[in-house]
C-alpha cells in the first residue's frame, strides 16, 4: 500500500512540476503577482511528493518488502541496516529517485527565500528548475520505476560487495547535493536571461549555492577517490576513469564559477562570463550523470547499464544543455555591462583563474570524450589514461596555482604586482628554503616531490599571509592584531583555509612520488620489505561472516626492526552473488599509511602480497576536507560585501616576518 | 477500494497546494523590495565596518559611493507595479486553476495507471505460482549457500545442494559439493557414484581418472552400484577395452532387476558396441546428435591437419576422438600435434596433460 | 588604458592561454593514446614490437602459469590466435580462465605481450566492452546466455 502511495506521489509531482513549470513564467511575463505566488507553493508541493515517495521506498527497503523488484535486486535480508537504507541509492533508479529528491529539497529552499529574493526571479528560477524536474520525473516514471512490483519471492540478490562500504554509502549524496546544487545556480542565470537583468543581487542570491554546492562537491569527489584507494586495492587515489573526470570537470566549472561571482557581487562585473559558466557548470553535472547513467562508458563506478536510458538522458541533456545556450545567445546581449577594473587588479587575477581553469576543464572533456567521438566514428578504439592528462592537465593548473596566492593577495579595480609580490616575499622565502633543505635531505631521490611541496606551502603560507597582513603591521601588538584578525569577515577566513587546504592536497600528492612498494609470494613466517617498512606474515585464517567469508592474511608491520602492530587484508567471496572482492589492509602512520593487498592464495598456502609504503597520502583528502572546510566558513558568512576599490596604503617596510 | 480513497485525496491535496495561492486576492504582500534593500544592507554594513575600523575611511568613502550608485539605479529600475486586478487578471487566474485542476489528476492517474500495480495484494496469483516456485527454488539455493558458508562440514547440507547445482547447470560446483559431502558424511557407495558422474558431466562425458578412482572405490563398497559400474564400463570401452566393456555392460544387465531404469541404457550400449561400424554416439550425458559431433571432429581434424592450430585445439580432437570411443585416432592426433607443436612448450604440456587424461598411455613417445 | 585596450589585452591572454593548451592536447593525442587491439589485430594491423596498447580477449583455459615472485603468464585468445602476456603483479579478482581480460604494456616481440596493468570484468555479467565488442565481429561470442550454455 505505501509502496503503492509513493509511485503514486511521484505522478503526482510530475503533474505539479508541470503546473511550476507552467504559470509562474505565464506570470511573470504578464506581471501578475498572483500567478507568479503559484510558484513556491507548487514547489513545496513537489517536495511533499517526491519525499513521500522517497520514504515509500526507504521503508520498502528497511522492511525488506520483496514484492518490489528494486529491493529484491538490490538487498538482502541479513544486510545491516546502514546498507538497506544505503541500498536505496546504491542502484539506478533509487539514485535518479535521491537526485530528484535533492532537486525538489533545493527547490522549496528557494521558495521559502521570501524576503531574499525578487518576486519576478523566484517565480522564473522555480519555472526553469521545475522544468528540470519534469524532465527527470518522467525518466524516473516511464525509464527506471523504482516501485515495478514483481511476485513476492523469499529473498534478495543483495547489494553489490563493492558497494557495501560506509564511505560508498555517503559518497552518492554528497555528490548529488554538489551537481544539483549547481542546478540551482543554472536555475538562476536561466531566470536572468528571462528577465534581462543581472546585478549584484541576482550574485549575493547565487553566492551562497554555487559556495555550498562546490563544498559538497569537493567532499564527494575526495569520499570517491578515497574510497577506490582503499576498496579497489590498487593503491591509487585518481585514475583519470571517465567517471571520475565526470565530477572532476564540473568541480573545475564550478571553481571558476565561485570565483567569477565574487567579482560580479563585489564589483558587478564579468556578468556574462558567469552566466556562461553557470550553464557550463550545470551542463558538465548533466553530462557527468550522463556518461556515469548511460552505460557509454563501462567503467569500475557505472552501476547502472542500460543504453535505452542513455538515450533518454542523453535527450534531456540536448534539451537543457541546447535550450539554455539559445537562451544564452539570445539573451545575453541584453545584458547591462558592469564595473570596469585594470589588468593586474583582483579581477584581473580571478579572470586569469577563470580562463586557466576553464581551460584545464576543455583539456579533461576532451580526454574524456575524444575515445567516444572516435569510436563512433571510425570504429577505432583507444584509451586516454594519465599520461594524457599528466601532459595537458598538469602544465595548466601549475601556473594557476603558482598565481594563486598573488591573485589573493591583489587589490580590487587596480593593482601593483610589485607592492603585492613584497608582501609574499616571506611566503616565497621560506617555501624555497623548504623546497631546497628537502632537495638536499632527499638527494637523489625524485625531485618533483621537493617542488610540489615547496608549491604546497607556499599556497599555505601565501593564503595565511593574507590573514597576517590583514590584522598585523610592524609595531601592534600581537593580542590586538589577534582581535583584528578575529574581526575579519568569515568569508576572508574561509577564501584562505580554502586555498590553504589546496595547499595541503597538493603537498600530499607531490609526496606520492616517494611511495615505495615491494611485491612477492609469501608463505607464513615470511618477510617482505618496502622502504624502511617491513611486514611478516604471521598466519592465514578463514572467517566467516553473515554475507561473506573470507581468507584473512595477518601481518605483522615493522618499522627500522620495531613491531607497530598487526595489518589484515583477505579476499572474501559474497556468497549471494558469487562474487570475490580484496579487502586492502591500511596502517596508518603519522600522515602516511602502510597498504597491504592480498593477491591469489594459492594450494600450497603461499599467498601473493602487494606492500606500499605511502608517505603524508593523507594529506591528499585532509587538504580536500580542509578546502570544504572554507568553503562552508564562506557560507556562514552571512554579510554583504562590496570590493572596498582603493585599499589603504601599505607602507611598503612592513612585509611580516613570520 | 482503500487504495483508491488513498490515492484520491492525495491527488486532491495535490490540487489544492496550487489552487490556494490562486485563490489569494493579491499575491504575497512585501513589505521591501529585495533589490533595494540589499544595497541599502550594504551601506549600513560599509558604516558598521568603518565603525568597527576594519575599513579606512578612504575605503569606506569609495564603498558607499559605489552602493549608493547602484541603489539609485535599483530605485530607478523597480519592478514596474505588478497588476493584479481587473478582468484580465481574473480571466488569468481561472485558466491557471483550470490548468492546475485538469493537469495534475490526468497526468498522474495516466502515469501511474500506464506503470502502477494498483490492484497488487502481495499475494501470488495461482497462474504464476509456478514462477514464484522457481524464483523460491533460486532463493532456497541462495539460502543453503548461505547456511554452508558459515557451517562448510555440514555434510547433509552439501549432499542436498549438489544434485540441485547439477539440475541447474553448475557443474562444477555439484564436483565441489560432492566432494564436501564426501569430505564431512565419510565415503559411501551411491555418494562416491553421484560425484564421479558429475566430474564426468563437468568433462564432457569423459571418465577421467579420477572420475574412475571415484567409481572403483564405490564398487569396493558395494558391488550393486549399478551407476558406478556402467560409468566403469564406459571407462573401459574409452579405454579402447572394448571386450571389457561388453562383459562389464552385460554383468551390469544381468544383475540388475529387468524393470531397472537404467537397463534400456546399458542395453543401448551393448547393442553399440556388438555393430562395430556404428557411429558410436552416445557419449556424454548431454545427448547431442551423433551426426553433428562426427562432422564437427572431421572438420576439425581436417582443419588442423591443413593448417596447423594450437595445442588446444589439438586437445580438444583428441577428447572428441575419444569420447567417440575411436582411441587409435586420438592417439594418431597426439602423434601428429606433438609434431606440430615440437617447439611450443606449453602447447605439449597441454598436449601430455590431455593425453594422461584420457590415459593413451600406449601412444606415449 | 581604455576599455578597448583592457579587452584586446584580455583576449590575447585568453588566446594565449588556449593556445598553449592546444598545443598540449595535440601533442599528447600524438603521444598518450593507447589503442586496444585483440590478438588478431596483432597480426593483422602487423603491429611493432615496443608498441604499447591494451591487448583484450578471453584467457586461454590452461594457459594460467605463475612463476617465482608473481611472475605470472596466461595466454589473451579470441577466435583466431592467441598471444602469451607476461605479468608482474596480483591479478585481479575476477580474472577467470575462458573469461574476458584487457592487459595494457608493451608487445616485446611478435608472440610475447609484456603488461604492466591487467583489468578483469567487474563483475559476474560483466565483458569488457571491447573485448565483447572484437569478439562479436569475428563471431564468436553471442551474449551471455549462449556463452554460458557452452559452458555446459
Amino acid at each position: 500500500m505505501l509502496v503503492e502511495a509513493g509511485h503514486f506521489a511521484l505522478a503526482l509531482a510530475l503533474g505539479l512540476s508541470l503546473i511550476q513549470f507552467i504559470v509562474p513564467l505565464w506570470g511573470a511575463r504578464t506581471n501578475d503577482p498572483v500567478l507568479m505566488g503559484v510558484a513556491p507553493a507548487s514547489a513545496l508541493a513537489v517536495l511533499a511528493c517526491i519525499g513521500f515517495a522517497f520514504l515509500a521506498l526507504t521503508t520498502a527497503y528497511i522492511t525488506s518488502d520483496f514484492s518490489v523488484l528494486n529491493v529484491v535486486e538490490n538487498s538482502h535480508s541479513t544486510k545491516p541496516l546502514i546498507y538497506k537504507i544505503s541500498g536505496v541509492w546504491g542502484n539506478h533508479e533509487g539514485s535518479m529517485l535521491l537526485w530528484v529528491l535533492i532537486l525538489a529539497l533545493f527547490g522549496a529552499v528557494v521558495a521559502v527565500s521570501k524576503n531574499t529574493v525578487p518576486v519576478r526571479l523566484q517565480a522564473n528560477t522555480l519555472a526553469v528548475q521545475a522544468a528540470i524536474t519534469v524532465a527527470f520525473l518522467l525518466f524516473i516514471l516511464i525509464a527506471s520505476n523504482p516501485f515495478t512490483r514483481i511476485t513476492p519471492v523469499g529473498e534478495g540478490q543483495d547489494l553489490n560487495p563493492l558497494l557495501q562500504d560506509p564511505g560508498l554509502a555517503i559518497h552518492p549524496p554528497l555528490l548529488y547535493i554538489g551537481y544539483v546544487g549547481f542546478s540551482i545556480t543554472f536555475a538562476f542565470a536561466c531566470a536572468a536571461l528571462i528577465d534581462g537583468r543581472i546585478d549584484a543581487v541576482w550574485a549575493r542570491i547565487v553566492r551562497p549555492w554555487t559556495l555550498g554546492a562546490w563544498s559538497f562537491l569537493t567532499l564527494g569527489i575526495a569520499m570517491g577517490s578515497y574510497w577506490a584507494y582503499y576498496e579497489l586495492g590498487w593503491g591509487g587515489w585518481w585514475f583519470w576513469d571517465p567517471v571520475e573526470n565526470a565530477s572532476l570537470m564540473p568541480w573545475l566549472a564550478g571553481t571558476a564559477l565561485l570565483h567569477s561571482t565574487v567579482v560580479m557581487e563585489k564589483r558587478d562585473a564579468l556578468k556574462v562570463w558567469t552566466i556562461l559558466l553557470a550553464i557550463l557548470t550545470f551542463s558538465l553535472s548533466l553530462l557527468g550523470t550522463f556518461l556515469v547513467r548511460s552505460g557509454v562508458l563501462t567503467s569500475v563506478h557505472s552501476f547502472a547499464v542500460d543504453p535505452a536510458r542513455g538515450s533518454f538522458i542523453l535527450g534531456i541533456l540536448v534539451a537543457f544543455i541546447g535550450g539554455s545556450f539559445a537562451l544564452f545567445a539570445w539573451r545575453a546581449p541584453l545584458l547591462r555591462q558592469g564595473g570596469l577594473f585594470a589588468p593586474v587588479s583582483r579581477e584581473g587575477a580571478l579572470v586569469v583563474n577563470n580562463l586557466f581553469l576553464a581551460t584545464a576543464c576543455a583539456t579533461v572533456f576532451i580526454g574524456t570524450l575524444y575515445p567516444l567521438a572516435l569510436e563512433v566514428l571510425t570504429g577505432e578504439k583507444i584509451s586516454v589514461g594519465a599520461p594524457f592528462f599528466n601532459l595537458t592537465f598538469l602544465p595548466l593548473i601549475i601556473p594557476l596555482l603558482l598565481l594563486l596566492p598573488f591573485g589573493q593577495t591583489l587589490a580590487w579595480k587596480r593593482g601593483n604586482f610589485l607592492g603585492t609580490a613584497q608582501r609574499l616575499y616571506a611566503a616565497m622565502g621560506l617555501a624555497i628554503v623548504a623546497t631546497l633543505a628537502l632537495l638536499a635531505v632527499t638527494a637523489g631521490g625524485p625531485v618533483v616531490a621537493p617542488l610540489g611541496i615547496g608549491l604546497g606551502t607556499f599556497l599555505i603560507l601565501g593564503s595565511l599571509n593574507e590573514i597576517v597582513t590583514r590584522s598585523w603591521s610592524k609595531g601592534t601588538r600581537l593580542a590586538v592584531a589577534w582581535r583584528k584578525a578575529a574581526g575579519l569577515p568569515r568569508s576572508a577566513w574561509g577564501t584562505a583555509i580554502a586555498h590553504a587546504g589546496v595547499g595541503v592536497t597538493v603537498i600530499g600528492i607531490a609526496a606520492t612520488a616517494w611511495g615505495v612498494e615491494a611485491l612477492g609470494t609469501m608463505k607464513v613466517g615470511d618477510r617482505l620489505k618496502a622502504g624502511s617498512y617491513e611486514i611478516r606474515l604471521e598466519r592465514l585464517v578463514p572467517r566467516v561472516e553473515a554475507n561473506y567469508r573470507e581468507d584473512v592474511a595477518l601481518l605483522m608491520v615493522s618499522h627500522n626492526g620495531r613491531e607497530l602492530g598487526n595489518l589484515e587484508t583477505m579476499k572474501r567471496l559474497y556468497v549471494t552473488r558469487n562474487m570475490p572482492t580484496t579487502e586492502a589492509g591500511i596502517m596508518t602512520v603519522g600522515l602516511g599509511q602502510v597498504y597491504a593487498s592480498l593477491g591469489e592464495i594459492q594450494s600450497d598456502g603461499s599467498i601473493g602480497l602487494r606492500l606500499y609504503y605511502k608517505p603524508l597520502v593523507l594529506l591528499i583528502w585532509l587538504g580536500a576536507l580542509v578546502m570544504a572546510a572554507g568553503g562552508a566558513l564562506s557560507l556562514t558568512d552571512r554579510r554583504l560585501r562590496i570590493g572596498a576599490p582603493a585599499r589603504a596604503k601599505v607602507p611598503p617596510s612592513s612585509v611580516p616576518a613570520e | 477500494m482503500v487504495i483508491w480513497i488513498i490515492l484520491l485525496t492525495m491527488t486532491a491535496a495535490a490540487v489544492m497546494a496550487v489552487l490556494w495561492p490562486l485563490s489569494r486576492h493579491h499575491g504575497q504582500n512585501r513589505q521591501v523590495d529585495p533589490n533595494t534593500q540589499f544595497y541599502r544592507s550594504q551601506l549600513a554594513e560599509i558604516e558598521r565596518d568603518q565603525e568597527k575600523g576594519a575599513l579606512l575611511p578612504s575605503e569606506a568613502e569609495a564603498a558607499k559611493a559605489e552602493a549608493a550608485r547602484r541603489l539609485l539605479r535599483a530605485n530607478g529600475q523597480q519592478d514596474a507595479g505588478f497588476v493584479a486586478v481587473g478582468e484580465p487578471a481574473l480571466r488569468r487566474r481561472r485558466a491557471a486553476s483550470a490548468l492546475a485542476l485538469s493537469v495534475v489528476p490526468i497526468l498522474a492517474i495516466a502515469i501511474y495507471g500506464a506503470y502502477g500495480s494498483p490492484h497488487f495484494q502481495g499475494g501470488a496469483p495461482i497462474a504464476i505460482k509456478q514462477e514464484a516456485a522457481k524464483l523460491d527454488f533460486a532463493a532456497a539455493v541462495g539460502q543453503i549457500e548461505a547456511h554452508l558458508a558459515s557451517n562448510p562440514e555440514d555434510g547433509r547440507g552439501w549432499e542436498v545442494l549438489a544434485p540441485v547445482y547439477l539440475r541447474m547447470g553448475r557443474v562444477d560446483d555439484a564436483v565441489k559439493a560432492y566432494g564436501s559431502a564426501i569430505r564431512y558424511l565419510g565415503p559411501e557407495a551411491g555418494r562416491l557414484a553421484n560425484y564421479g558422474e558429475a566430474m564426468v558431466l563437468a568433462k564432457d562425458g569423459v571418465v577421467s581418472a579420477e572420475a574412475q578412482a571415484a567409481f572403483e572405490q564405490a564398487v569396493a563398497l558395494d558391488k550393486s552400484s549399478a551407476k558406478a559400474r556402467f560409468y566403469l564400463a564406459r571407462a573401459a570401452e574409452q579405454d579402447g577395452q572394448i571386450e571389457k566393456a561388453k562383459s562389464a555392460y552385460s554383468d551390469l544387465l544381468s544383475t540388475s532387476p529387468a524393470d531397472a531404469p537404467w537397463v534400456p541404457v546399458v542395453r543401448e550400449q551393448l547393442s553399440r558396441l556388438g555393430a562395430p561400424q556404428s557411429d558410436a554416439a552416445e557419449a556424454g550425458a548431454p545427448r547431442i546428435g551423433s551426426d553433428d559431433i562426427a562432422r564437427m571432429v572431421s572438420g576439425l581434424a581436417a582443419r588442423l591437419e591443413a593448417q596447423g592450430g594450437s595445442a588446444e585445439e589439438w586437445a580438444r580432437l583428441m577428447r572428441s576422438y575419444a569420447v567417440l570411443g575411436q582411441r587409435d585416432k586420438a592417439a594418431a592426433a597426439a602423434k601428429q600435434a606433438r609434431q606440430a607443436l615440437a617447439k611450443d612448450e606449453a602447447g605439449l604440456k597441454t598436449i601430455e596433460m590431455m593425453a594422461r587424461e584420457l590415459k593413451l598411455t600406449d601412444a606415449e613417445p | 588604458m581604455t576599455r578597448k585596450q583592457r579587452r584586446l589585452t584580455l583576449i590575447g591572454a585568453a588566446g594565449a592561454v588556449l593556445a598553449i593548451a592546444l598545443g598540449l592536447v595535440l601533442y599528447a593525442m600524438n603521444d598518450t593514446i593507447v589503442f586496444f587491439n585483440s590478438p588478431a589485430d596483432i597480426q593483422a594491423k602487423n603491429v611493432r614490437p615496443g608498441t604499447r596498447f591494451r591487448l583484450g580477449g578471453l584467457v586461454k583455459p590452461g594457459s594460467l602459469q605463475r612463476g617465482e615472485s608473481q611472475q605470472i603468464s596466461f595466454e589473451v585468445m579470441d577466435a583466431e590466435s592467441s598471444i602469451v602476456v607476461r605479468y608482474r603483479g596480483l591479478l585481479p579478482d575476477l580474472f577467470r580462465e575462458g573469461q574476458g581480460v584487457v592487459a595494457e604494456g608493451v608487445l616485446e616481440n611478435p608472440g610475447v605481450f609484456r603488461a604492466d596493468t591487467v583489468l578483469a570484468k567487474h563483475d559476474e555479467t560483466y565483458m569488457p566492452r571491447e573485448v565483447a565488442d572484437a569478439l562479436r565481429r569475428q563471431g564468436h561470442w553471442q551474449g551471455e546466455g549462449k556463452a554460458s550454455q557452452q559452458a555446459k
